[in-house]
């Protein structure tokens, strides 16, 4: 029982030292790789790039006090694929008796897909310059490079299909039918008025007009008016049944003007119209002062050249 | 009836003094196919003491016009070449020393003549066309202290290239202004240039312009051109047209309103109705009818109308206003 009791003792305190023992494992370990310096950590950033960007190369190294670590491989790097463009170099303390040199690298690259970092050497050297320890190095870091346009690419990549509409087209079509038929109504109705003011407007007949006014210009002579007015008023009479009868333009026009439209307009009885525009171009611009007879004469004329031009029946050309 | 009977005897009285037109146009042409509206401006000037700046591509037969028309009128007649060096002493004359009795002369200039063509009168500076336009505006020139008065009629006909604007003093519009019309010489039509090229086409000698007028009749003419009646309605149609070029709204063009930078100044009236009178003459009427007023008026109006930037932008004339207003302004 004794001896059983005191084996028990010993036997409880082995799984207590194999942990201390994994534990003193485990530190000594650590404090292996903590301490055995120097140490060089590289990174890159960003991951990813375009051709021509900029990418940055960090490389951490921790040595001991009294050496000086240096990059060698990066700093003559000034061709393609990869070029350097800046170094920053920045030395701080990291504990005591060592310290951290960090090294940024600002590197262009050319070359496209994924792209490594070149090898380099970390070259460590005494105070008084001599090289005393060269360590080579290979990053596994890389960067992909992606080209602007692939040059492997020889037709033309199919287009995106096009986006539907937000909104369903059993929505849209009743609304885009509705515009359809206001904007139809609208122009049938503008189609309609239009034609009902120019049935309106032909419905009155210049002669007819013409007659009227020559009836109350000839009861204004007789009334007392002074022949020369009388002559006035028939000159813009006729000229007025004239732009309205063969659509030429008589009210802005000279009696030259007028003439040459109703030739252009092969217009029957020109010779009278001529006359007696003409006789009252006298009576306006020639200060000629007609009798009363003279301009009695001239409204009967006037009556029979507009009667003659209503029983017209060929329609003058437009 | 009193006032048409003077006018009746006016209108004898003109037909009698207007043959002399007919005669030189006799004779003009001899030498000169077709060409006829710049003819008739030149009559025009004549008659109302005038004068017309023309515009048109060389080889227009503008200075064979001029020559051929003096020679007829039997006028005297001087061709003055405008270059950049030219000094205003060449144009009015200078003082000339003479050793013999130590006394300054004047030695009057090219500008003492009836007709004067001024040939290219841009290509001068501005020193030069002034020398010449006060002589055109006071019928005299200043040599030294002395004061000459011209010789009547004096008409200046001066040309202009519309091509070749490099190197040129481009008239300023107070100067345009100075000129009664500016008349556009255009290339002859099919038929004319046929009959000018077989009549040049040859080595024989040309036919002689004979002198068939008297200073004298141009004057009488003139007094004549002075008492053609104008009535109000006429007067008031010349005034309504210059008017549309400053306020086109107010005559019912309103689209005009941003198409001109500055209407026609009141010489545009003056010389309108000047013009007016002559062409009623040349048609043989003691009266103005608003035939005579349209007739003149493109070349009146012409150079007195501006087209502003909008005009520009859309390649609007002067010519197609002066075509928007003669449409809207109402004949009397």
């Amino acid at each position: 029982m004794n001896a059983r009791s005191d084996k028990g003792p010993a036997r409880a305190g082995r799984p207590v030292l194999f942990l201390l023992f994994i534990l003193a494992v485990l530190l000594s370990a650590g404090a292996a790789r903590g301490g055995s310096l120097p140490k060089v950590t590289v990174a890159l950033a960003p991951d990813t790039v375009l051709v021509g960007d900029r990418i940055t190369c960090s490389i951490r190294v921790d040595h001991r006090e009294g050496e000086t670590p240096s990059i060698e491989g990066i700093d003559s790097l000034s061709l393609k694929p990869t070029v350097l463009l800046v170094r920053r170099q920045a030395s701080t303390a990291a504990g005591a008796g060592n310290r951290r040199v960090s090294f940024e690298f600002d590197l262009a690259v050319f070359s496209r897909e994924r792209q490594s970092l070149p090898p380099f050497t970390v070259v460590f050297r005494n105070s008084a310059g001599t090289v005393v320890k060269r360590i080579p190095m290979r990053a596994s870091n890389t960067v992909f490079v992606k080209a602007l346009t692939d040059s492997s690419m020889r037709e033309l990549r199919p287009i995106k299909p096009p986006l539907r509409p937000e909104l369903p087209l059993s929505v849209l079509l009743p609304f885009f039918l509705t515009i359809f038929g206001i904007t139809i109504a609208v122009l049938l109705l503008l189609f309609f008025l239009k034609r009902s003011v120019r049935r309106s407007a032909e419905k009155i007949d210049p002669g007819q007009v013409a007659l009227r006014k020559l009836r109350k210009l000839s009861s204004r002579l007789s009334g007392g008016m002074p022949p020369r007015d009388c002559h006035e008023e028939l000159s813009n009479i006729l000229r007025s049944f004239l732009e309205n009868r063969y659509r030429i333009r008589a009210l802005e026009a000279v009696t030259q003007e007028i003439e040459l439209d109703l030739e252009k307009n092969a217009v029957p009885g020109i010779d009278n119209i001529m006359n007696l525009l003409r006789q009252a171009d006298l009576v306006k611009f020639a200060d000629s002062r007609p009798e009363l007879e003279e301009s009695r004469q001239s409204l009967q004329k006037a009556e029979e050249l507009v009667r003659a031009a209503r029983t017209e029946k060929t329609e003058p050309d437009k | 009836m009193q006032h048409a009977a003077e006018l009746e005897e006016l209108g004898v009285k003109i037909r009698e003094a207007s043959r002399f037109i007919e005669k030189s146009q006799e004779q003009l042409s001899r030498k000169i196919i077709g060409q006829r509206e710049v003819i008739q401006r030149i009559f025009i000037a004549l008659l109302v003491n005038g004068h017309i700046l023309l515009e048109g591509v060389p080889g227009l037969a503008k200075t064979l016009i001029i020559r051929t028309f003096a020679t007829a009128m039997n006028l005297k007649f001087q061709r003055i070449q405008f270059t950049p060096d030219m000094l205003p002493a060449d144009l009015i004359g200078t003082m000339i020393y003479n050793p013999k009795d130590m006394e300054f002369y004047p030695r009057k200039g090219p500008v003492f003549a009836n007709i004067i063509l001024a040939d290219e009168i841009n290509r001068s500076p501005a020193k030069v066309q002034s020398a010449l336009l006060e002589a055109m505006q006071e019928h005299q020139v200043t040599i030294g202290s002395q004061t000459f008065v011209l010789q009547e009629p004096f008409l200046v006909l001066a040309t202009q290239n519309p091509i070749e604007h490099e190197g040129t003093y481009i008239l300023p519009e107070a100067q345009v202004d100075r000129f009664m019309m500016k008349v556009l010489v255009d290339y002859p039509s099919y038929e004319e240039e046929l009959e000018i090229m077989l009549q040049s086409a040859t080595t024989a000698v040309d036919k002689p312009v004979t002198p068939v007028v008297q200073p004298d009749d141009i004057f009488r003419a003139r007094a004549l051109i002075d008492r053609i009646y104008v009535d109000q309605r006429v007067q008031r149609y010349i005034v309504d047209l210059v008017f549309a070029s400053r306020k086109p709204a107010q005559y019912g063009i309103a689209a005009l309103e941003s198409m001109i930078e500055f209407g026609a100044s009141p010489r545009a009236s003056i010389f309108m109705l000047l013009a007016s009178k002559a062409h009623a003459f040349l048609q043989e009427r003691a009266y103005i009818t608003p035939e005579d007023v349209k007739a003149v008026a493109y070349d009146t109006l012409r150079h007195r109308i501006r087209p502003g930037y909008e005009a520009e932008a859309d390649n609007v004339q002067s010519e197609d206003i002066i075509r928007q207003i003669l449409q809207h302004v109402p004949v009397p």
